[in-house]
């Protein structure tokens, strides 16, 4: 895993990506205020003994990153960070899943054109092939959708919300109950939403079947530009336009990787323009996540070179010898006294062995 | 290519969804009530079906270990239905759930007076919420069958369970006060299935509705 990170981690600094390190701890105010605001539940909560304030252990890094480039870098252009580390989540996100993942990802802050969208979704499909996801399978939506119908219809919150869950479930029979009171054009378009997933022939399908509301149709323009950016063979596109992941933070495009083997989303991203707003500076961004933990869980195990044993001596061409392998790359250990009978334990395939030609490695016995 | 595995309760929902499934071109080559098997072939080879516990069946999609179940609207609330897409309302199996109290208790009576009841269930979800919608204090007992048994022998003053005939209530000299909610069955469908094995899955979809809005 830890070779992984560090694969992922080079990957994103080779396309520019700056690596920060966002505390640990923070006061509650700091991590749950707007890309937050839904974090409140999941965030472990203490009191600090110094200023008597409620601090909170992160349970997610993306709104840090987002007050690093709002609060202390102020760059006007654009800033591209990254960052690998651990969250905890004082609920678990569901049945057998781990309260405390390992969180890595990219975010792209300052620019509110689709190329930047289209820039952290390739960065996301390397660095699955990097991991050894053959066919990822991206999905995409666009939260504007469901925004621009619920505002054109002056919805109250609180039908909102339920409409949100019932659209998260594509349930279709709690949606016609709760729709009955809304205009025809506005129920039409709400009922066809879940029925809008598949692939790149939903969005002509939706452009006839929902309403021509201009954030609508820029929405489906901007789907139909990733659908034809991903034509390539090695990566799948799908789009469900009832999904509404982080529907609360998000303000544009979302989406989420699948892959064969995994039977929840590896990783998730979308646009978030306004969160940079309650840190003082609204700034255009996007980017993705995802748990390395769930991610090497159904990846082969790592077949990492083997080890080299050697002997342990005063000897100077051995001491030479062995500098130069691991100049090379290669594991060498090193045997310490009285540990003959525990050498299985140390891994190793080949060993250093002296004759008349010098030190010479040869299969272990 | 890759298998669709379907997981169904025994019982009524099996033989309820039966017909959906023929409809859908599939029939299972063994039944579940005489065969002991616990994965049962299909007429196609791509596509088995598991028989689990009605309320393990969100379980067992929701982890990807089915790709598709059919689970009543009771066990899903109760299991939180979240990361299960529910695109089909089935409406098999349907029943009630309700509030029912022992004849002759003044259920309404003790509601109006805020009296703090004490109450049997199977759905203490359901049923939390339910009570505090209303506004009103209880305590939830946590049973796993013969509710009716708890407000007969003193455990509860009132039950919250199914309904379907009202045979059992009436056995025991209950009656149903109130409703919480009407229950049927759901397809439930893994996220990742959906997106995954689209093109094998959306067929399976497409025929169950269509039996469906015909019946309607």
């Amino acid at each position: 895993m830890e070779l992984l990170r560090r694969q992922l981690l080079d990957l994103f600094h080779t396309h520019g990506y700056r690596y920060v390190i966002p505390p640990m701890l923070e006061y509650v105010e700091s991590l749950t205020t707007g890309v937050g605001h839904d974090l409140d539940l999941l965030t472990f909560k203490v009191v600090d003994q110094i200023s008597g304030r409620l601090m909170g252990v992160r349970s997610d890094i993306t709104p840090q990153a987002a007050r690093i480039d709002a609060h202390l870098l102020n760059q006007q252009g654009v800033t591209r960070l990254c960052y690998a580390g651990s969250v905890l989540r004082a609920q678990p996100s569901g049945t057998a899943q781990t309260r405390e993942p390992l969180q890595i990802g990219a975010e792209l802050f300052g620019h509110a054109g689709i190329e930047s969208d289209l820039e952290v979704q390739q960065l996301l499909v390397h660095a699955l092939q990097a991991a050894g996801i053959a066919k990822p399978h991206l999905d995409f939506s666009h939260v504007a959708i469901f925004r621009a119908l619920v505002e054109s219809a002056s919805i109250a919150p609180q039908l909102e919300s339920e409409l949100f869950q019932a659209l998260q479930a594509k349930d279709a029979s709690t949606l016609s109950e709760l729709t009955k009171s809304l205009q025809a054009s506005i129920r039409a378009a709400l009922m066809a939403l879940p029925t809008l997933y598949g692939d790149a022939r939903v969005l002509d399908t939706a452009a006839e079947q929902l309403p021509s509301i201009p954030q609508i149709q820029n929405a489906l323009g901007e789907l139909k530009q990733v659908a034809q950016q991903f034509l390539a063979p090695d990566v799948e596109v799908s789009f469900d336009l009832a999904e509404l992941r982080g529907y609360h933070y998000h303000s544009g495009m979302v989406f989420a990787a699948y892959a064969e083997g995994y039977s929840s989303a590896l990783a998730q991203g979308g646009r978030y323009d306004e969160v940079g707003q309650v840190f003082g500076r609204s700034r255009p961004a996007t980017g993705f996540s995802m748990d390395m933990r769930a991610l090497v869980n159904a990846l082969p195990p790592a077949s990492g070179n083997k080890g080299i044993l050697a002997p342990l001596t005063e000897d100077v061409e051995l001491r030479s010898k062995i500098k130069s392998l691991r100049a090379q790359g290669e594991i060498v250990v090193v045997e310490l006294p009285g540990h003959e009978q525990h050498r299985a334990e140390l891994d190793c395939d080949r060993v250093l062995v002296k004759n008349d030609k010098g030190w010479e490695i040869l299969p272990a016995a | 290519m890759s298998q669709i595995t379907i997981a169904l309760s025994k019982g009524r929902i099996f033989e309820e969804t039966t017909p959906l499934l023929e409809a859908a071109g599939i029939v299972p080559l063994e039944a579940p009530e005489s065969s002991r098997k616990l994965i049962l072939p299909t007429n196609r080879d791509d596509v088995r079906l598991i028989i689990v516990r009605a309320t393990d069946v969100p379980t067992y999609v929701q982890n990807g270990a089915a790709d598709l179940g059919i689970a009543g609207k009771d066990v899903l609330y109760e299991h939180d239905g979240s990361g299960l897409y529910q695109p089909l309302d089935l409406k098999i199996a349907k029943c009630k759930m309700m509030v029912a109290v022992r004849e002759g208790f003044d259920y309404f009576g003790s509601v109006r007076s805020g009296a703090r009841l004490k109450v049997a269930t199977k759905y203490v979800k359901t049923a939390r919420e339910h009570f505090a919608n209303k506004g009103m204090h209880v305590d939830l007992i946590k049973l796993y069958g013969s509710m009716e048994l708890a407000p007969l022998v003193g455990l509860a003053d009132a039950i919250v369970d199914l309904v379907s005939t009202g045979g059992t209530l009436r056995a025991n000299h209950l009656v149903a006060v109130e409703d919480v909610m009407p229950i049927s069955s759901r397809l439930v469908v893994n996220q990742a299935s959906l997106k995954l094995k689209h093109a094998k899955i959306q067929p399976i979809i497409d025929s169950f509705a269509a039996v469906v809005a015909q019946q309607d």
